[in-house]
C-alpha cells in the first residue's frame, strides 16, 4: 500500500515534481482544457492534479510516471474520478473545434475525431468504442492509427 | 506472426493512448521485448504523441507553481491530504496519525478534534486538585467564621444582660 506521510512529502517531491511541472505543465494545460473547455477550470484542475501527483509521488516513483504519455494517463485517471467528472465533449455535443487551441483536431474526418478523443481524452477503449460505432475492433484501431498520423503529420510541419 | 502487420494494425497506437486491453498490452510487451521494431515504433509513437501535445500546450499563468506549492503545504499540514481529489481516506494515512498519538491526547467533541500537549493533562489534574482544597478550605473558614460570629453574640447578649442587672 501506498505510504505516503507529510514527512515524505516534503523531503522527497519538490525538485522532481518541479521538473515535471516545467517540462509538461503547459501540455498538460492544454490537454485539461480541451476536456473542459474552460481555462480557469483546467488551470484549476491543472492545481488538483499536481498536488495529487505530489501525494502519489512515492507510488509515481515505482510506477515511473517521467514522461508525457504516462502523465496524461495519470491527469485523465485523475479527471475522471473526480465527482464532477469532466468529460471530453465532441462536436455532435454542439462546441466549436475553432474555439480550441488544437488545429490539429480540424484535420480529421468525424469518425477519426470521435475515436481519436474518445480514446484520449475520455479514456474509453478500443472494444466500447467499436460497440458504439458498431464497428469491429480492427477497423476502429485503424481508425485510431490513421487519425494519429495525420495529427502527427500536422504537428511536423 | 507478421511483425509489421502487428505495427501496422494500431494497437502499439491504442497502447500508447491508454486504450489498449490488459491482454493487448501484455502480449505487446512481450513483443516488444523480442521485436527491437516495435519497441523503435513505440518510442516514435510516444515522441509523436508528445510533439502533438507540445503543439496544444497553454503557458500556464505565472503564479501557477505558488499556487500548487501552497497547495502541497496545505496537504503537508492537513493529515486529510487523501481526500483531494474525491477518494476515500487510507488506512496508510491514519496509521501516520496513530504516530502522534504519543504526543497528544486527543480532547473529542462531536464536531472534531483538538490536539493538545500531553503535559496539559497534569496541568489539569493539579488545577483540579487544588480547586477542590481551595473549596475546601473556604467552606472550613467559612463555617469558623459562623462560629465565631454566633460566639461573638451569644458574649455580647450575656454581657448586655449583666450590665442591666
Amino acid at each position: 500500500m501506498l505510504e505516503t506521510t507529510p514527512h515524505s512529502l516534503t523531503e522527497h517531491q519538490p525538485e522532481s515534481i518541479r521538473s515535471l511541472y516545467d517540462r509538461h505543465a503547459g501540455m498538460l494545460l492544454g490537454y485539461i482544457f480541451e476536456v473542459v473547455k474552460d481555462r480557469k477550470l483546467a488551470e484549476e484542475y491543472l492545481i488538483k492534479v499536481f498536488c495529487d501527483l505530489s501525494i502519489r509521488f512515492n507510488d509515481v516513483n515505482r510506477t515511473g510516471i517521467s514522461g508525457w504519455p504516462q502523465l496524461q494517463k495519470f491527469a485523465r485517471e485523475k479527471l475522471l474520478s473526480l465527482p464532477d467528472s469532466p468529460r471530453y465533449t465532441s462536436l455532435n455535443a454542439g462546441v466549436k473545434i475553432s474555439d480550441s487551441p488544437n488545429s490539429y483536431l480540424r484535420q480529421l474526418t468525424e469518425e477519426q475525431r470521435q475515436v481519436f478523443c474518445d480514446v484520449y481524452y475520455n479514456g474509453r477503449t478500443i472494444a466500447d468504442i467499436s460497440r458504439s460505432l458498431n464497428k469491429t475492433e480492427d477497423l476502429t484501431r485503424k481508425t485510431l492509427k490513421e487519425a494519429f498520423a495525420i495529427m502527427r503529420k500536422g504537428s511536423e510541419n | 506472426m507478421k511483425i509489421n502487420e502487428y505495427i501496422e494494425s494500431g494497437i502499439l497506437e491504442a497502447y500508447v493512448l491508454g486504450s489498449a486491453s490488459e491482454a493487448e498490452a501484455n502480449e505487446l510487451l512481450h513483443l516488444k521485448a523480442q521485436h527491437p521494431q516495435i519497441e523503435d515504433a513505440l518510442f516514435k509513437l510516444e515522441s509523436d504523441l508528445e510533439r502533438i501535445a507540445e503543439h496544444m500546450a497553454i503557458t500556464p499563468p505565472p503564479n501557477t507553481w505558488a499556487k500548487i506549492e501552497g497547495g502541497i503545504n496545505e496537504l503537508v499540514k492537513t493529515p486529510q491530504f487523501e481526500y483531494l481529489i474525491g477518494e476515500e481516506p487510507k488506512e496508510s494515512s491514519r496509521g501516520s496519525r496513530s504516530g502522534k498519538s504519543a504526543q497528544f491526547i486527543e480532547v473529542e467533541a462531536e464536531s472534531g478534534h483538538m490536539r493538545i500537549r500531553k503535559i496539559w493533562r497534569w496541568v489539569f489534574l493539579a488545577v483540579f486538585v487544588l480547586g477542590k482544597i481551595f473549596l475546601a478550605f473556604a467552606i472550613y473558614y467559612y463555617l469558623e467564621n459562623r462560629h465565631t460570629q454566633e460566639e461573638i453574640e451569644k458574649l455580647k447578649t450575656e454581657l448586655e444582660n449583666k450590665r442591666t442587672k
